[in-house]
């Protein structure tokens, strides 16, 4: 008796993946051209952007590019007159290539080492989200090595398999108060992986009017065994036990992509891409602790994810031999419906813009260059699960350069 | 040199960023609308002056919801805000508990007893002269707010305080809270008296006033006499709803069930918990009586008497009626707290004045609510928004009061007062042992 069992302290941790978790940076010249591009055989990116196209490469090549990308978002809860603004962290997508093939045969290889899901927040540990989340700092790496072939002259398919490393470090604060008043605080921290596939085919009519349809499989992402640490008073430390772990998948969505290249003239390209992001199978996020307790139960969180879609149009202009001038505009539907945004992923409807330019001093080398901008839409929310009301702001902005080899 | 190259890169990147930074635009602007901040006054009781852990001690005093709101009012023209604060020295006022362990969720309630703002040996708390917007009195009642005797500002502590030695037995809390000039006002009163009968266990003690239930006719007409002398000269203001006193932790932690599932894992056999009515009736308890707070650490339950009959478990050994809020009790004290809310909301509608419905709202978070992302619910301790006397607020529970007197006042105002962002005040403290 006068026993006052503590009731649940806590919903666990959790996080979603938005739109805003997909990094559409897969290739400086395609992000020049607002990530359009996958009708073009541009160069070996296409390894990701279509493996049906990588056939037509003219060159053996390998690359290395990265892309500094800057989240800048901010949050004003409703019926406040404060503005808070996440700290300013840079995270580096990046992507290597690597294509291969006997000259004048019919197939290529391909390599691909690159990051289209990945989110850095840090709202700051005292920001008044925290109890939703403070940061999250999340990394999906796919390796995806491909074969591609060419039927006709003017038909290629290509395949590549893929395998995901992730990586996800998830903290926010937790509503139990120190002696001192300081809140508990909670760090996730885990490893997973995951498997898909990658399969293009491109289509060049005789027009020289280009056609791709590519199709980018789930990855579904399972994370065992991460580390679940608890900093809460000592006296409520059987509640949450230390050295407890967790297990949980991140379902990466899969993504069809349509894509038309059109030539205006002998050295312009005009590129469109449709694609449509099967977020669908996001409906929910479990979290299933080794140690449960009272105040720390598994969860499984409604997400209800509909599926997303963006329309990218992007121009690649042969200004002269050496250089190459690009842009491009494009928008984005989100799959986050009302109700369940969240400062993981404070994801909107947005419009894209970009511009790029490439080098090529000699035969061999190449430096592309791009800059990338996003305005992801103002959006005035209350989220279901957690109640966290107010209105989330993004900008994004990302530059990139590249350096290609080719032989 | 490379190095060089990256470092000035990422710089670059980051003066551009900073520079970029994105705009949430707020529509509305920022106004007083129709109201007049400028001075503001807080007239209530406990939950009006900051009181918390069954004392008034500062850290309670500066989150009490008056100033939190006073704080925020100073955007659209809100002046200063001055309340009776013990001093750093004495910061622990008139003591308090604290949770000092907890066990297996066995609570340690300590009594916290230096740094006291106690002036003699008959404890008179510290005197505090000198003028005061935040007129909350702990164990303030409609009704004793007219005493005529003017016995209740010596006997109230809380009260005699703030008076000096002349107006000490020779003034009334009604006359106490006139001529201060205000522009604006908050009333939040009437929770005393309904709950003073009801944490006697709705046993009223003749000697004891606060611990009588005033008549709902007597409640309506001395409480239109706060609003006709606080509106006087055309000023706005907001009153509050008195909350359901059965929706505390107060009444709700030691239950029926817990204490039978107690008595069971002793002795199987044990069939009923037994209680005292109010009408002198014994008989089995039932989930519809509550039991109160602090019987559980009265050590009571199940001790034998002289004949071995244990407390508490036959019907020759009941609970005694003063630790129960019997069923019918329960019914009693809901009626009273309806009538007074519907004299109070009729009244304030009469004078045009905001309507703060804390009785509604603390329905809500009996049931949990969450906001902000903080997950806030009436259970004792862990709940987050009772303190450790499972009656008066924690600063995160004030800061959510704030909040719904905020948005009834921008509500019925026009005014843009921000909102308290609540995650920057703490539930309870728990031990670190």
């Amino acid at each position: 008796m006068r026993k006052i069992l503590l009731s649940a302290l806590l919903s666990a941790p959790l996080w979603v993946l938005g739109q805003g978790f997909q990094v559409n940076l897969q290739g400086q010249k395609q992000i020049g051209m607002a990530g359009a591009g996958s009708a073009l055989a541009l160069d070996e990116a296409s390894v990701f952007y279509n493996p049906g196209a990588v056939t037509f490469l003219e060159k053996n090549s390998v690359s290395a590019g990265v892309n500094p990308l800057l989240f800048k978002s901010a949050f004003k809860q409703t019926g406040s007159n404060v503005t808070e603004d996440v700290k300013n962290k840079i995270a580096p997508p990046f992507e290597f290539y690597a294509v291969w093939g006997p000259k004048s045969n019919k197939w290529k290889l391909g390599l691909g080492v690159y990051t289209p899901f990945g989110g850095l927040v840090d709202w700051g540990d005292n920001w008044s989200g925290k109890y939703a989340l403070t940061s999250l700092n999340l990394k999906a790496i796919y390796f995806q090595p491909t074969l591609s072939i060419k039927i006709t002259d003017r038909i290629g398919i290509g395949a590549g398999f893929v395998y995901n490393h992730g990586d996800v470090n998830l903290q926010r604060a937790i509503p139990v108060n120190f002696p001192d008043g300081r809140s508990g605080k909670a760090t996730l921290d885990g490893t997973g992986s995951g498997y898909g596939w990658n399969a293009g085919l491109y289509i060049k009519t005789l027009s020289n009017i280009s056609f791709a349809l590519v199709h980018k499989s789930k990855v579904i992402t399972k994370l065992n065994g991460g580390s679940a640490e608890f900093e809460v008073p000592g006296s409520l430390t059987s509640s949450f036990p230390a050295g407890n772990t967790f297990n949980a998948e991140l379902p990466l969505p899969a993504t069809t992509s349509l894509g038309v290249g059109i030539p205006l003239s002998k050295s312009t390209v005009l590129a469109f891409d449709a694609s449509w992001v099967q977020w669908h199978i996001y409906q929910d996020l479990s979290f299933d602790y080794a140690t449960n307790t009272p105040a720390l139960v598994d969860t499984k969180s409604a997400r209800n994810y509909r599926d997303g879609s963006s329309f990218k149009l992007g121009i690649n202009h042969q200004a002269s031999e050496k250089l190459a001038l690009r842009a491009g505009v494009g928008y984005a539907f989100s799959p986050v419906q009302d109700g369940y945004v969240t400062p993981e992923a404070p994801d909107a409807d947005r419009y894209i813009l970009s511009a790029g330019l490439g080098y090529t001093p000699t035969r061999h080398f190449e430096v592309n260059a791009s800059f990338f901008f996003e305005d992801v839409k103002s959006r005035k929310q209350k989220n279901i699960e957690t109640g966290l009301d107010g209105t989330f702001k993004t900008l994004v902005y990302a530059p990139g350069i590249s350096l290609t080899y080719k032989w | 040199m490379k190095r060089y190259i990256l470092n000035s890169f990422v710089a670059a990147i980051i003066l551009f960023a900073a520079a970029c930074k994105p705009e949430i635009e707020t529509p509305a602007g920022s106004t007083a609308g129709q109201a007049n901040f400028s001075k503001y006054i807080a007239v209530g009781n406990s939950l009006t002056s900051g009181f918390a852990d069954g004392g008034l001690y500062l850290e309670g005093q500066k989150a009490a919801y008056p100033n939190l709101m006073a704080a925020k009012m100073a955007t659209v023209g809100g002046g200063a805000f001055t309340s009776p604060f013990f001093s750093e020295e004495h910061l622990n006022g008139s003591g308090y508990i604290s949770l000092t362990a907890l066990v297996n969720g066995t609570p340690t309630l300590t009594p916290v007893i230096d740094k006291l703002g106690i002036r003699d040996a008959a404890k008179h708390l510290d005197k505090y002269s000198g003028e005061i917007q935040n007129l909350g009195i702990p164990g303030m009642r409609v009704d004793l707010a007219f005493d005529p005797t003017f016995t209740f500002s010596a006997a109230n502590p809380y009260f005699e305080r703030l008076l000096t030695d002349a107006q000490v037995g020779k003034t009334n809390y009604f006359q106490f809270i006139q001529g201060r000039n205000h522009t604006f006002f908050s009333l939040w009163l009437g929770n005393n008296d309904v709950l003073g009968y009801a944490l006697n266990g709705a046993v009223t003690v003749p000697t004891d006033p606060t611990t009588a239930l005033t008549d709902k006719v007597t409640f309506s007409s001395l409480y239109a006499n706060f609003l006709n002398v606080l509106t006087a000269g055309g000023q706005k203001g907001i009153v509050g709803t008195i909350p359901d006193v059965t929706a505390v932790p107060y009444f709700n932690t030691v239950t029926v069930a817990a204490l039978l599932n107690a008595a069971k894992a002793i002795n199987p056999a044990a069939a009923a918990v037994y209680i005292q009515t109010g009408t002198g009736t014994i008989r089995p308890a039932t989930a519809e009586d509550l039991i109160r707070l602090p019987f559980q650490s009265e050590g009571l339950f199940g001790k034998p008497n002289t004949a071995g009959i244990p407390y508490g478990l036959h019907p020759l050994n009941p609970i005694e009626n003063k630790w129960v809020l019997d069923k019918d009790e329960v019914i009693k004290v809901k009626d009273y707290v309806n009538s007074y809310n519907s004299s109070i909301k009729s009244l304030a509608t009469s004078k045009g004045l905001a309507v703060a419905d804390t009785y509604t709202y603390f329905n809500q978070v009996k049931t949990g609510i969450n906001i902000q992302s903080v997950g806030i619910n009436a259970a004792f301790i862990t709940g987050g928004a009772f303190s450790l006397d499972g009656i008066h607020l924690t600063p995160r529970g004030n800061a959510v009061i704030a909040n719904v007197f905020i948005d009834a006042i921008n509500a019925k105002y026009g005014s843009t007062i921000p909102t308290v962002d609540i995650t920057q005040y703490r539930g309870v403290k728990f031990p670190d042992k």
